[in-house]
């Protein structure tokens, strides 16, 4: 409830504050201030009203997996199961270990010494190969990321920015997986096989259309190349080395790549069909009318519909929000790569932007495609992925107990 | 610490039974026996004999190679070992 007051606080003053030194327009002669101002709060209201809705599941689900077992600890006792859950798999006995041998101290300064400790140990475990393993990749990377920037700049223009973003990001990555011993799991090779293809086409993508029209770079400036190899290194590290907690169930990861599929097809078959001058107006209505729901609908039944399928087949929250996650990060790269190419092969035909306006220059076609695909599909289509994965929780199985766990992984 | 496991071979022992015995802190304590369970030095299992409501704890001796690292650095103290384990407390 605190988070959904915070939540709705803040959304009052985002609005008095733009209602107040922004003052949205109108025409004079058909609308009002007042009325103005009402609809942008009614739009305001709907996503926010989504979002605090999901927010309050996903803590409604921690509380009851793991918040109750967290507030009965101690707070050394949360610092060490906060500690031992950073373990990889195959670690985690030695973090089961500590925690049982935790509960064996009294008094409360042995107990924050043996937690701090031991939580010291648990985040230092050796990694793997050794440190000189570690320092060498991250030599490596850092050289990378170094070279990257004037060498990419140089090839294409304006996407020297991107580079060493996403080059950086990855290379984090590849260098926390080698400190923390954690190993690469494609939980399920086709998804993961299609998300890596997706980013790959999204970066192919960027390089051809900058290199057609170079004047683009000003829509990729340091912010968004950032905020572009964010999303793009964020979807590989999930289909590559999604933690546990993510979910481990390998029909999700089907579901969510499978509607993610489904949802660029249909893009590309009304992007196509509503440039085709063999369909008759009548006809072309009729798709662009089909194209508008697509497009506002569409990033809402990509999220919800396999969320709630995986949900109800493997009867968990987690896995229904494990579908809704891999529909994201198969549909964004996947939809961001299709805008552009669409939008390069429109412009050339009719000199109009993929789907507003005309007359613009080609490259806004660009930041089109990053505010759509990678802002908007996620901030409206998100919520839907908690909701769809929400709409069974009774059904859930009850989680195994660590002890239980514990217990059946006895080593001779 | 492995001279220490070697005392009673076939006994048991808990992590903090070991720290107290060895004035060892966990947070240097679990990555010896980490170290040594890797190289197969060290056997692990599980006591899930404990009083209700409390998670079974981890219990551990050396094996076969262990007692022989043992039977070696106690032979031959003045000798560094060729397993390199740190003692200083954590």
């Amino acid at each position: 409830m605190v988070t959904a007051g915070a939540v709705v606080a803040a959304w009052a003053v985002l609005y008095v504050v733009v209602v107040t030194t922004a003052p949205l327009s109108y025409d004079p002669a058909t609308e009002s201030a007042a009325k103005v101002n009402r609809e942008f709060a009614l739009l305001l209201a709907v996503p926010t009203a989504l979002w605090v809705a999901a927010a309050l599941m996903l803590v409604d689900h921690w509380w009851f997996r793991t918040g109750i077992r967290m507030f009965a600890m101690d707070p050394p006792g949360r610092l060490l199961a906060a500690a031992v859950a950073t373990l990889p798999d195959h670690r985690r006995e030695w973090g089961m270990a500590m925690n049982a041998e935790l509960a064996e101290v009294r008094g409360r300064s042995p107990r924050w010494q043996f937690a701090l400790s031991s939580a010291r140990a648990a985040l230092r475990l050796p990694p793997l190969g050794g440190w000189p393993v570690l320092a060498l990749t991250t030599g490596v990377v850092a050289a990378a990321v170094a070279a990257a920037g004037p060498a990419v700049d140089a090839a294409v223009p304006g996407l020297g920015a991107f580079a060493v973003s996403f080059l950086g990001l990855v290379g984090a990555m590849v260098v926390l997986a080698v400190a923390r011993l954690r190993r690469v799991r494609l939980p399920a090779p086709a998804p993961t096989l299609l998300v890596t293809g997706g980013v790959a086409a999204a970066i192919t993508m960027t390089v051809i259309f900058l290199l057609r029209d170079p004047a683009a770079a000003r829509y990729l400036p340091p912010a968004n190349a950032l905020f572009l190899a964010a999303v793009l290194a964020g979807c590989l590290w999930i289909a590559v080395a999604a933690p546990r907690s993510l979910g481990t169930n390998r029909l999700a990861p089907h579901l969510g790549v499978a509607a993610a599929v489904v949802f660029v097809v249909g893009q590309l078959v009304l992007i196509r069909a509503s440039s085709d001058p063999r369909i008759e107006p009548a006809g072309q209505q009729l798709v662009q009318g089909l194209a508008a729901l697509w497009f506002w609908f569409g990033p809402v039944a990509v999220f919800f519909v396999p969320a709630l399928v995986a949900g109800s087949v493997g009867r968990s929250f987690r896995t229904g929000l494990q579908a809704g996650i891999w529909a994201g990060i198969a549909s964004l790269p996947l939809t961001y790569a299709l805008w552009l190419h669409e939008a390069l092969r429109l412009y050339a035909i009719n000199g109009g932007l993929l789907w507003f306006g005309d007359g613009a220059p080609e490259g806004e076609n660009l930041g089109a495609a990053l505010f759509w695909s990678l802002r908007f599909i996620p901030l409206l289509g998100l919520p839907f992925a908690v909701i769809g994965a929400a709409i069974r929780p009774h059904t859930a199985r009850p989680p195994v107990a660590p002890t239980q766990h514990a217990a059946a992984t006895i080593k001779p | 610490m492995v001279l220490a496991l070697a005392e009673k071979p076939t006994a048991w022992r808990y992590g903090y039974q070991l720290c107290q015995q060895l004035g060892l802190k966990p947070g240097s304590l679990y990555p010896i026996l980490v170290r040594l369970a890797d190289r197969g030095l060290l056997e692990t299992t599980w006591d899930t004999d404990v009083p209700a409501g409390r998670p079974p704890r981890h219990l551990y001796r050396l094996t076969g190679s262990g007692g022989a690292l043992a039977t070696e650095l106690a032979a031959a103290p003045a000798r560094r070992p060729h397993l390199k384990v740190r003692s200083q407390g954590a």
